[in-house]
Order: C-alpha cells, then sequence, then structure tokens
C-alpha cells in the first residue's frame, strides 16, 4: 500500500500503565473542542419538542467523544483479575482507512505533520469513513451542538461548534499545532522544527498521571522518538497495516496481547 | 370516468376501485413522508443508527432495490445492444422497475445523509478515490437515463401521444434508446462493482476487506453478477405479481421462464465466484490479520446461518432452478427461485453494510446488535409506497405490457 | 412544427447550457453552502485576546491549583499550572469542567428567602439583618457545617462562631477528619499527617484510592508518575489494598483485595510481622501494642477475620522493611484505620507531618481542633440548633443521616439538596469569583499553600460568603479584624510567608518534619481494630470517582458521556460484583436489583466484575442527586442513604465501613 511519507509525523505513546481512567482528558477535549454537553431539549426545533427527545450521555453510541477511555480486563476470576484503561484518540493513522472513502475529500492526510483533517464545511455526513475505521475514532453529530442556557457565552477560540449532520473527530487539536507554529515564526525558530512541549493536545496537557507522551515521532530530540521503539510499544490492530500515529506500551503481556487479534496464531 | 386515458384496447377497474387502492397505498406513503419529515427536520438522531452503526438498514435497503433494480439496465443491454427480441415485451416494466428502484435509493440517500443540502459536493469536490463518488456519479446519472427511458413511455400516453409535439418528442427518444441503453449499461456496470468496491476496500473491516486482486475486479464483479442474477428475476415476480393483482396475464410465460434462465445463468456463475471468494477469505486474509472465521460471528443476529442462508439456501438452490429448464418450466418453482435468488442478495447487501461494521476489530471491544427503529422503517415502506404508486399509475394509463391486448381480449 | 433530430438535440442541449449560464444555480448552491454551516442557532466564537490567569478551583474536595484560560477577557475552560506543586499542569476531571460548572444555569442567581414552599429573591441587605436577626435570637444555639478542608474562610467562620458563643463548628466527614483525630487525638501528636509519595519507594495505600478520589489525587498521580517514568523502570511500588479494583488498582504494581471494614486489621497484621522483625517504635504504650499485635494480630488470626492470607502479609512486610522509604496511606473515615497505618509508619521510622499553618484570626479554631468534632455523631445526639449554616457541603444529600434545624442558611452556589431545604440561599461566589486559598491539602507531603484571587467577574447577584460573615459580625458587634476577606488572605499570605499579589494569587512551599506521637494508640485499637460488619446479605463497597462528583459538587455538565457504563448505565447505577458472589444471591449480569439498608433503597443493575472481593457489592457515590440541573438530578440512586452509620468501638468516630445491605430482584 502506498503510504505518504511526512518529515514531521506528530504522535503520541499512551502509557497504560500510567492510565488510571479518570476521564480528564476526555473532559478536557470537549472543553476546548467547544462538544456541547448531552442535552435532552433543543428549545429551537419545536417538532422536537413535539416528538422524541434528543439523547443524553446514557447514550454511549451517541456521544461526541473523539478521545475515549476504554476497559480493559484481562478476564480472569477474582484474585486474578486485572483492569487497565485505554485512552483512545484519532490513530491520524499513515495508512488511514478513512481518507480514501469520503467521496468529497472532506478529510485528507496531506499537511506536513500526518495529521488526518476534517473539513467540517465539506462534509455531507455520509458516515462511510465511520463504517471504514476499525478504531471508532469518529463520530457523527447527531443533534445540534446546544449548550444550556449561558454556558456558551463564551465558547473555546480553537474550533466552531459543527452543526448537526457531519462526522467529527480528533485532530490532535490542531488550532494548538498551528498556534506552536505562528509562536516559533514569532520567535524567529523554525515552524518545522518545534521543541518538545511547543506543541501538545488538551489531552496529553491535562492527563494528571502523564500516561501521554506527545510529541514528533520523527524527531530524535522528542521523547515519543524513542519510546515508540519500546520492547513494550505497540498499536492497535497493527495487523490491519493502518500504521497508526499513536503508540501504546504496556508492561502487562495480557495488556499488549488486546491491542491486536491473535486467535489465529501469530502469522502474518 | 378516466377510460378515455387508458392504453389502447384494454380494460381496467373502475375509477373508485382504484382511488381506493391508491388511498390505501398513500397511508402508507404518508406515514412514511412523516417520518422522512422527521429525518429532515430533527435530523438522523431520530433514526436507531448510531455511531456504531452508520450504516443500516437505509443502506441496505439502497443497495437491495439497486441490486434488484438492475433488471433495466441488464435487459436493456440485452435487448437493445444483444437485440434479443422476446425481451421487448418485458422491457418497459424493467425500466419503470429500475426507475423505481433508482428513483428510491436517490431518495433514502437523501435522508440518509446528514447535510442533505450538501449532497451536490459529490460532483464539486470529488474525491476519484472513493469508490462512493463513484457510485454517486453512477447513480445520479443513471437514474438520468431512466428517467429518459421512462419518459417516452409516458408520452405515449393515448391522449398525450395526440400532441404532434409530444409525438415527435417520443420518437425521437425511442430512436435514440439504444444509446441510452448502452450508457446505461455502461454506468450500472460501473456503480454495481463500486459498490461492492466500497466494502472491499475497507481496509479496517476484516469481514469485507479483500485484498489486491479479490478487490479489483474480484469484489466488483461479484456485485455486478449479483445484480443481474437477480435484477431479472425481479422483474418477473413483480410482473407476477401485477398479474395476479390484476387477474390478467401481462407477459407470456415463455418471456418470464427466458428471464429465469439469463438471472439462473448468471446467478450460477456468481455463486461459484462468491464460494471461492469466500473460501479464500476465511483461509486466507483472515488468518493474516490473527482472526479466524469463527470470530466473524455472533449471536443470532450475526450468525453464520445467515451466510448459509444466503449462499447456499438463497444462492446454490435457486441457482438450480434456473438453470434447470424442467423446474424452469414450472411457473410456481420460478417463482420460488426467483424470491429466493431475491432474498439471498438482499442477505448479501445486509451483511456487507452491517455485519462489516458489527465486528468488533478492537478484541476489548464488543458486538453490539443494531436494530432499525420505525423512522427508518417508514421511510424504507415510503418508498415501496412509492413504488406501488408509480407501478399503479404506469398500468392504468400507460401501455406498459405490448402483450395486454393480445393475451386477454384475442 | 416540424420536430426532427436536430431540434431535439438542440432543444435539450439548448435547454442545459441556458440553466447552466444563469446565475440561478449557481448561486442557489452557494447560498446553501453557506446555510448548512450557519444555522442561527449554532453559537458563533467570540476572538480576542488570549490569557491565562492562575487561580484555586475549589470544586474537588482538596482543590485543583488551575490556570483560568480566557478569550478576550472571557474565561472558557482551565488548564493545569506548571507552577504549582499541588497540579504540575495537570487537573482533575471535575476542575477540567469548572468554568462550564461556572456558567452553569442551575447557579443561584441571587439571595433567596423561603416564603411557603417557594423562595423569592431577597437584597443581600435585608438577608445580613436577617440573619443577624436569627443569630441574636439564637442565642449561641448556632451550628456551621463547612465542606472546605483547606481554606482561611473556616477561620472567619469558626472565629465568627465564637464570637456569637457557639462551638459547634463541624467538618462534613472527611479522610482528613480522621486521620486528623488519630493523629492529634488518639496518639497525641501535633500538626498534620504528611505523605510524601515523591520521595517514597513503597507505598501501601490502604483503603486510599489515592489516584481516583483520596487526598490530592492530582498530586498523587503526579508523584505516581515520577516514580514511573514512561519507558524507564520504576523508582517506586505502588500497592493498593481495597475491597474493589479501583481506578487506583488498574496501575498500582499489586492490588490486595481486602475488605474496608478489615483495613485495620489487615494493617495491624502487617505490623506482626514488622515487630517480629525486631522493629521497634519509641512511643508510650509500645510494650502494650506488641503484645496485643502477637496475642490477636497473629496471621492465622487475621485470615480468619479478613480473608488475607498470612504469607501476603509477610511478603508485604519484607517489601516494607526492604524499602529505604515506605509509606502506609490509611483511606477512610475509620479513626481505626487511620491510627494503625500511622502506627506501622512509626514502625517503619517513616511517620511525617506537616505543621499547621498561623492562624490570623486569633478567635477561630485551628485545623485540627475543626477536625475534632463528629458531626453525625452531634446529629444523632439530636442536637436541633435555632441557626445552621451550611459552607461548601451537602450535608442533605451526602449525609447518611439527616439534619435538623431550626433555620438553615444555605451559602451553595448552585442548587442543590441543602440549598432547596434550607430557608436563606446565600449564593456564594463561584471559586473563580472571590478570594480563596488551600492550606495543607490533606494527602500532601509537604507545607503547601496556594492564594486564588477572583480572576472572574460576577454575573450573577452573588456574594463571597466570607465578606458577607464578616458584614453580619460587624453589625453584631463581633470584631474578627478584618474588614473583608481580601485583608484576611493577604494577612494569611504574609504570615505563611507566600509570595502573594492582588493580581494574580500566590503559593508557598515548604517541608515536612519528623511525626512524634505520643501513643501507638494500643489501648483504642485493641477495641476498635476488629472488623464490624452488619446482618446483610453483602458488604457494600462504596467507591467515589470524581468524573461522577464528589459529597460536594454534583455530576459536571461534559461529566456525563465520560461516566463508564460499569458506573452509570442508562440512568441506572450499576452494582458490581464477582460472579461468586452473584451466583450466591442469584443474580447474574444485567439483572435489575433493589438493594436496601441504612435509611433507604437504591435500584441498581448487576455487572459481574471479578475485581470486587467476594461477598462485597462496588456501588458508585455521588449519583442521585434530588436537585440539580439535567447532568445529575434523577440519575441513579444516592448511596449515601443506604449506608449504615455506626461509631467505631473506642473512637467514638461515625463510620459506615462494614455497612450492608439485603438485594431483592426486581
Amino acid at each position: 500500500m502506498h503510504m505518504k511519507e511526512f518529515k514531521i509525523k506528530w504522535g503520541m505513546v499512551i502509557d497504560i500503565d500510567k492510565c488510571t481512567g479518570c476521564g480528564a482528558c476526555m473532559v478536557a477535549c470537549q472543553v476546548e473542542n467547544n462538544i456541547a454537553p448531552m442535552t435532552k431539549k433543543d428549545p429551537y426545533n419545536y417538532v422536537q419538542a413535539l416528538t422524541k427527545d434528543r439523547d443524553d450521555a446514557d447514550n454511549k453510541l451517541r456521544t461526541l467523544t473523539w478521545m475515549n477511555v476504554y476497559e480493559l480486563s484481562n478476564g480472569k476470576s477474582f484474585p486474578e483479575h486485572e483492569v487497565a484503561y485505554l485512552p483512545r484518540p484519532c490513530m491520524q493513522c499513515g495508512n488511514p482507512a478513512c481518507v480514501p472513502v469520503c467521496p468529497v475529500v472532506a478529510t485528507d492526510k496531506n499537511e506536513e505533520g500526518g495529521i488526518v483533517s476534517q473539513i467540517y464545511p465539506r462534509c455531507i455526513g455520509c458516515r462511510y469513513c465511520m463504517a471504514a475505521c476499525p478504531y471508532h475514532a469518529r463520530y457523527f453529530n447527531w443533534w445540534d451542538p446546544l449548550w444550556p442556557e449561558g454556558m456558551d457565552k463564551q465558547l473555546s477560540p480553537a474550533v466552531s461548534p459543527r452543526p448537526r449532520g457531519v462526522v467529527e473527530k480528533c485532530n490532535f487539536c490542531h488550532t494548538r499545532y498551528a498556534k506552536a507554529k505562528d509562536q516559533a515564526r514569532e520567535n524567529g525558530e523554525d515552524p518545522m522544527n518545534l521543541a518538545e512541549g511547543a506543541y501538545v493536545p488538551a489531552c496529553a496537557e491535562i492527563c494528571p498521571s502523564g500516561a501521554i507522551t506527545f510529541g514528533d515521532l520523527n524527531n530524535p530530540e522528542h521523547k515519543v522518538h524513542e519510546l515508540a521503539k519500546s520492547p513494550h510499544a505497540f498499536r492497535l490492530l497493527e495487523k490491519l497495516g493502518l500504521h497508526p500515529q499513536v503508540y501504546y506500551m504496556s508492561k502487562r503481556e495480557w495488556v499488549r496481547k488486546q491491542g491486536d487479534n491473535y486467535n489465529a496464531g501469530d502469522k502474518h | 370516468m378516466d377510460s378515455k386515458l387508458f392504453p389502447e384496447g384494454v380494460q381496467r377497474c373502475s375509477f373508485g376501485k382504484f382511488l381506493i387502492w391508491s388511498c390505501f397505498i398513500l397511508a402508507f406513503f404518508l406515514w412514511g413522508l412523516y417520518a422522512a419529515v422527521l429525518v429532515l427536520y430533527n435530523g438522523i438522531g431520530t433514526t436507531g443508527l448510531d455511531n456504531y452503526f452508520g450504516f443500516g438498514l437505509w443502506i441496505t435497503f439502497d443497495l437491495a432495490v439497486i441490486a434488484l433494480g438492475a433488471g433495466a439496465f441488464f435487459t436493456g443491454f440485452l435487448k437493445y445492444i444483444l437485440k434479443i427480441k422476446q425481451l421487448e415485451k418485458i422491457i418497459n416494466l424493467t425500466v419503470i422497475v429500475g426507475f423505481i428502484c433508482y428513483s428510491g435509493a436517490m431518495l433514502v440517500l437523501t435522508l440518509d445523509i446528514g447535510q442533505p443540502g450538501r449532497a451536490w459536493f459529490g460532483y464539486w469536490h470529488p474525491n476519484v478515490h472513493s469508490m462512493l463518488t463513484e457510485v454517486i456519479f453512477c447513480i445520479t446519472c443513471y437514474c438520468t437515463v431512466l428517467i429518459i427511458e421512462y419518459v417516452p413511455l409516458i408520452l405515449e400516453q393515448k391522449q398525450l401521444n395526440k400532441v404532434p409535439f409530444i409525438h415527435a418528442l417520443a420518437h425521437n427518444m425511442h430512436v435514440n434508446m439504444a444509446l441510452f441503453a448502452g450508457l446505461g449499461t455502461f454506468l450500472s456496470t460501473f456503480h454495481q462493482g463500486s459498490l461492492g468496491g466500497m466494502y472491499g476496500v475497507l481496509i479496517g473491516r476484516p469481514y469485507a476487506f479483500r485484498e489486491g486482486f479479490f478487490i479489483w475486479p474480484w469484489t466488483f464483479f461479484l456485485f455486478v453478477i449479483s445484480a443481474v442474477g437477480s435484477g431479472p428475476v425481479f422483474t418477473v415476480l413483480v410482473c407476477t405479481f401485477m398479474e395476479k393483482l390484476t387477474g390478467k396475464k401481462l407477459v407470456e410465460y415463455k418471456v418470464k421462464a427466458l428471464m429465469g434462465k439469463i438471472a439462473g445463468t448468471m446467478l450460477t456463475v456468481y455463486v461459484f465466484l462468491k464460494i471461492l471468494d469466500t473460501w479464500a477469505w476465511a483461509t486466507g486474509y483472515l488468518p493474516s490479520v490473527g482472526l479466524t472465521f469463527d470470530d466473524m460471528f455472533y449471536g443470532v443476529a450475526y450468525g453464520k446461518w445467515m451466510m448459509f442462508t444466503e449462499i447456499v439456501l438463497c444462492g446454490v438452490l435457486p441457482a438450480i432452478m434456473l438453470i434447470v429448464p424442467s423446474i424452469r418450466n414450472k411457473p410456481a418453482l420460478l417463482y420460488t427461485a426467483a424470491l429466493l435468488d431475491c432474498i439471498g442478495v438482499t442477505i448479501n447487501r445486509y451483511v456487507f453494510t452491517v455485519q462489516t461494521i458489527a465486528f468488533p476489530a478492537m478484541p476489548f471491544d464488543k458486538w453490539y446488535v443494531y436494530y432499525p427503529n420505525w423512522v427508518e422503517w417508514a421511510s424504507s415502506v415510503m418508498i415501496v409506497a412509492y413504488g406501488f404508486l408509480v407501478l399503479s399509475l404506469s398500468y392504468r394509463y400507460l401501455p406498459v405490457f405490448p402483450q395486454e391486448r393480445h393475451l386477454n381480449y384475442k | 412544427m416540424g420536430f426532427d433530430r436536430r431540434t431535439f438535440i438542440q432543444l435539450s442541449v439548448g435547454g442545459t447550457v441556458g440553466i447552466l449560464f444563469t446565475p440561478v444555480l449557481w448561486k442557489a448552491l452557494d447560498d446553501v453552502s453557506i446555510w448548512t454551516q450557519n444555522w442561527p442557532w449554532i453559537p458563533r466564537l467570540k476572538y480576542g485576546a488570549l490569557e491565562d490567569q492562575p487561580a484555586v478551583s475549589k470544586l474537588c474536595d482538596s482543590g485543583c491549583a488551575v490556570k483560568v484560560r480566557k478569550v478576550a477577557g472571557s474565561a472558557f475552560g482551565t488548564e493545569g499550572n506548571e507552577d504549582s506543586p499541588l497540579s504540575k499542569g495537570g487537573i482533575c476531571p471535575i476542575c477540567a469542567n469548572a468554568v462550564q460548572v461556572m456558567r452553569n444555569p442551575n447557579r443561584v442567581k441571587g439571595p433567596m428567602k423561603k416564603v411557603g414552599e417557594a423562595f423569592e429573591p431577597i437584597t443581600w441587605e435585608d438577608a445580613k439583618s436577617m440573619v443577624a436577626d436569627k443569630l441574636a435570637a439564637a442565642k449561641g444555639k448556632v451550628a456551621f457545617i463547612s465542606g472546605d478542608q483547606t481554606g482561611t474562610a473556616n477561620e472567619v467562620f469558626s472565629g465568627f462562631l465564637a464570637g456569637i458563643g457557639s462551638e459547634d463548628y463541624l467538618q462534613m466527614p472527611c479522610d482528613m477528619q480522621a486521620a486528623s483525630r488519630a493523629y492529634n487525638g488518639v496518639m497525641g501528636g501535633t500538626g498534620q499527617v504528611a505523605y510524601d509519595l515523591e520521595n517514597s519507594d513503597f507505598v501501601l495505600l490502604a483503603g486510599a484510592d489515592a489516584m481516583e478520589s483520596w487526598g490530592p489525587t492530582v498530586a498523587n498521580q503526579k508523584a505516581f508518575a515520577a516514580t514511573h517514568p514512561t519507558g524507564e523502570k520504576p523508582t517506586a511500588i505502588y500497592m493498593l489494598a481495597s475491597p474493589v479494583q479501583t481506578r487506583t488498582a488498574s496501575v498500582v504494581d499489586a492490588w490486595i483485595p481486602v475488605p474496608e471494614e478489615g483495613m485495620a486489621t489487615f494493617l495491624l497484621g502487617v505490623a506482626y510481622h514488622l515487630i517480629r522483625a525486631g522493629k521497634y517504635a519509641g512511643a508510650a504504650d509500645f510494650g502494650s501494642f506488641r503484645s496485643m499485635i502477637m496475642d490477636a494480630y497473629a496471621p492465622g488470626k487475621v485470615e480468619a477475620a479478613i480473608g488475607v492470607k498470612g504469607a501476603d502479609t509477610a511478603a508485604l512486610a519484607k517489601q516494607l522493611l526492604a524499602a529505604s522509604d515506605p509509606i502506609v496511606v490509611p483511606g477512610g473515615t475509620s479513626v481505626a484505620t487511620a491510627t494503625a497505618a500511622f502506627a506501622v509508619n512509626m514502625l517503619l521510622g517513616s511517620l511525617r507531618k506537616v505543621s499547621e499553618f498561623p492562624k490570623v484570626i486569633q478567635s477561630a479554631m485551628s485545623t485540627s481542633e475543626r477536625m475534632s468534632k463528629d458531626l453525625l455523631t452531634w446529629v444523632n445526639k439530636g442536637a436541633a440548633p435555632a441557626v445552621a449554616m451550611v459552607y461548601e457541603a451537602n450535608p442533605a444529600y451526602s449525609l447518611p443521616d439527616d439534619f435538623k434545624a431550626g433555620f438553615v442558611v444555605s451559602f451553595a452556589t448552585e442548587w442543590d439538596e441543602t440549598a432547596a431545604k434550607a430557608d436563606l440561599v446565600l449564593p456564594n461566589a463561584f471559586t473563580f469569583e472571590r478570594f480563596d486559598d488551600m492550606q495543607n491539602p490533606y494527602g500532601i507531603g509537604k507545607q503547601t499553600y496556594s492564594v486564588g484571587v477572583p480572576v472572574c467577574r460576577p454575573t450573577l447577584d452573588v456574594m463571597a460568603s466570607t465578606d458577607f460573615i464578616l458584614d453580619v459580625a460587624a453589625s453584631m458587634g463581633i470584631n474578627l479584624g478584618f474588614d473583608s476577606f481580601a485583608e484576611v488572605i493577604a494577612a494569611k499570605a504574609e504570615a505563611v510567608g507566600a509570595d502573594f499579589d492582588e493580581a494574580s494569587g500566590g503559593q508557598y512551599e515548604g517541608s515536612y518534619s519528623s511525626a512524634r506521637a505520643s501513643v501507638l494508640g494500643a489501648s483504642v485499637l485493641s477495641r476498635a481494630a476488629a472488623p464490624v460488619r452488619g446482618n446483610g446479605a453483602v458488604v457494600l463497597a462504596p467507591y467515589s470517582q470524581l468524573i461522577v462528583g464528589s459529597q460536594n459538587v454534583a455530576t459536571t455538565p461534559n461529566a456525563p458521556c465520560v461516566i463508564s457504563t460499569n458506573v452509570l448505565k442508562g440512568g441506572t447505577l450499576v452494582a458490581m460484583m464477582c460472579s461468586a458472589t452473584a451466583k450466591k444471591i442469584g443474580v447474574s449480569d444485567e439483572s435489575k436489583i433493589k438493594l436496601s439498608g441504612g435509611n433507604g433503597e437504591a435500584a441498581a443493575l448487576v455487572k459481574i466484575n471479578e475485581g470486587v472481593l467476594p461477598g462485597a457489592v462496588a456501588v458508585p457515590l455521588g449519583l442521585g442527586h434530588t436537585v440539580g440541573d439535567e447532568f445529575s438530578k434523577g440519575v441513579g440512586d444516592n448511596v449515601y442513604k443506604i449506608l449504615t452509620v455506626r461509631s467505631e468501638a473506642a473512637t467514638g468516630a461515625t463510620v459506615w465501613t462494614g455497612s450492608t445491605v439485603n438485594v431483592a430482584k426486581m
């Protein structure tokens, strides 16, 4: 499969052995990216008022959780049971399943940095990309983004709220990347060679247990460069050949084993 | 009261009776229309779809009717290009059925996309690598072709045709019909194939993904052939249903059997290739990504019984029934085979649409079962009702069946 | 009219081209693409200068040091404060949502008094005179309930209370209180026990869900992160003893299943091995402690009492002995557990403390004095003050037992159960709208002081409760020495030695010192350490997750979609138990059950989780609010109401460990 190569490849190494699953990343992501709290009523739509309510967060298959924490279990009985948490942002695949399928080029991977973009005003909402992504990193905007009264008085300036009917996903807080590059230019530095920490997505920044390390996978001065090569590092569903830019690591073998399918033995 | 509008030399039921029938159909249509309005006004959140099942009943419905509507292009191809004269006795019906299927599919797609106002972006910002772009192109173009094929039939309506301009227009369109039939064949083959490719390219979805040769041309042709293997007999079924409803003979059985033979041949080729494909997928591709055949199935909703029903009961069996002349020539058996065939291709489109995305690729994830809700059912029923209305009106007022007079009032 | 092929083609092509050349089609398409992204009901962004302002967010129990992110002077979010020892750049999930809480329509919009069943607005001036009158009439029969563990605000309130002749200053039950009563009360120490996680190489969390809900969670997680550098060898071992595999359990090096009510027994079982290995503590009662341990906490007896094998406690003791700087961290409100943990720490020579910062209001209570009074004991003794004031607490929701008072004043920022019950609701300014501080959040390893200044202008008719009380005090002739809380804070910062300025707050970092306790608490432990369990079918193992909320703060707006289906499913709370327990009580995954115990019942869905001690049912605290916004009201059931409160032998502390419930299938 032909893969576009980039000089800069932003990526994450998520240490599952450090993630406590607290959910601060998921909250920070929603605040940064103006994802509205899920409210049942739509005060602007009288037809809605006459019919079924909108979904609230009880419906986990209708949320907009660009960053989503999965719970892993080793499947054993008490007291051998173990648990782990796996935060799942968009994998920003090197060979994305979603990009080639989009009929209207609303998603692309062509910018230096290797982040898979999503152009909301272009998206027609066909959801083919969601069908394509095995990580469920793509979310459909089922309902209009409406905040409880007054809560939208000041939204994050990072990204406009998306109308209903389009697909959304994590873009490694792309505005922060743009800002970091601008800052570098202002400081007379090379925007194509950002220092570690100059650009960090909201989830990685807020994580209280430092489980998410973020940086340029191609830059030897960035921690992720080495971490990604650790014998404990793995990527999700590597066998499918999507080449994610998000790596995970765990010293626990059972955790690593849940990163891919091994039911048919290990031949590839 | 409307007898002046009937085709030459045939009888139709009373206007009152027709009105009652139309109202009966209209009731279903309106129910679906209400659902469609909800979808457009409140959004797709009103459906049973979710982030795990972005595709559901609607896409299955679309793919199924597009496959079943394939009778139009294939019969057109055989009649106009290969000049199989016999088929002109049923060609009008295949065009109408094709038109209903394709226009219905387009209506459903308008509901299905989250931003219907941006539907035309497929032309404005096309991604030439996307199978769906190809599908959008071909379906819209082919739908136009079907309209062009359908229009002359309308213009041939007894009263309309008296107007010289309309008469001339209809005549000219007829003269050029071979061109449109050719164009239709070309477009149809493409999008039927692309629809198969749509799933075949899903690299992240082991249930549907095929590698290299098995995407192109394999999945493409599987979809094309399965469509032409079922479309013609679907038209036969529609025709037979109309005969039962009207109590008249509309097409001679010989033509139906011929359609069955054509479809049966195609279905045989298809089933053979499908079995090969399934075998290669189960023993070659799946193990290469660490999966087994068993991993692909879950519970009753996504059980293996579905695959066996699709390939054996609704594939191998009708294929045999249709290619063996002695079976094919018995009406009851022909219709049974046709029905099985159509069910088989529908199951195929369903599993490729739903089971593909239901399979939890991440080992720590789980299977979810998708149930369409009433909104999806109602809007699909609306399309069926729309089909009934178009057929009823066409039958009543247009010269659809050239043999009708001869077979019933000789 | 001739109509030939040529006419036909001319007509069709001409028609098509004609339509394409009119602007109608293009204009329409262009408009559609603009409309579809600019519906009037979708909020527009406002742009402007970006700035970050350091602040303290006192929403979670221990408080987070944050920076409030603003655009064009208006707050939209929070981020961690890299410079704060409490944060080091991280924030907890509650404070990550703080700005959204501040803008929540559920905020109390102005002072309200209850008239009949409804509330009516009242002016601040009227409220002040009303409170002053009520207090004057109460003649000292006044109680103050505070949920603020760290603030100097407590000095204002307790000083004021002293001024009107009451000593009923009551802290909401908390782990800090248990630790304080153990160390300052039972063991005769002074100061606040400190846990230097950052520099410990072995951490035994005895029921303390340190990385989720115990103590300064963010600082704990940061300490864990620092000792477990990604991709390198860890420099410390963390172990968790608890009845449920909480989130902390998912990252620690080992999880030891221990029932909550058996935690003291477990720790004394560890002490047994330490003493056998020759460990000694310089306390007056070491002899009796030693003989108590040898008699009652031999491995066989411990196993019989709580099911933990002698080999396991022995192995654990060995690791503690091998470590150069081990620490045991107790969790829960049991004074016995805290005492046992501190005794073990003394044996290991690792008990540390931080000194309290000097008071600035002389008549106020010190922290340890504040912590000494047990709220539920006071309630259950039938206390009925004429006036009760409630600050940063929601006792009507989170106390297993109801409290009664003639006239209730609530200083709630948001409508909650206590505010709804109150006679007067005097909305406190939000944490970003007022001066506030955090002194030595319990659990921290060294002296830490953080001051926050108002960084957001209030948009509602609210007032800092501290200023309100200072005004009332002045009107009643009680001199606390300050006119405004800003002055109190400035004085405090000076007394602490923090570098403080009125624009950006300030902070101070000190150190810890070795703790000196006069006794190990043998006489108390001999009566209080044995596990006590109710008579119900299963033991409750309540747990907290910040994403669900805290004692005081309900689920925040962006939290619901983060809450796991193992906690809450389809609006019903989830009761987790291992398959053995489920089999025993005859339920299975997804069974609907009713748990009854304490003062109520709770509906729940069963979820099999092999990370729960057999015989126990893990249930989340913080759900089932009856007052509040749509994110918390009516969501799940309130587990506090099914806890059974009892008084711990010898310590008199109110505990609910060992609460049992009966299970009925629904």
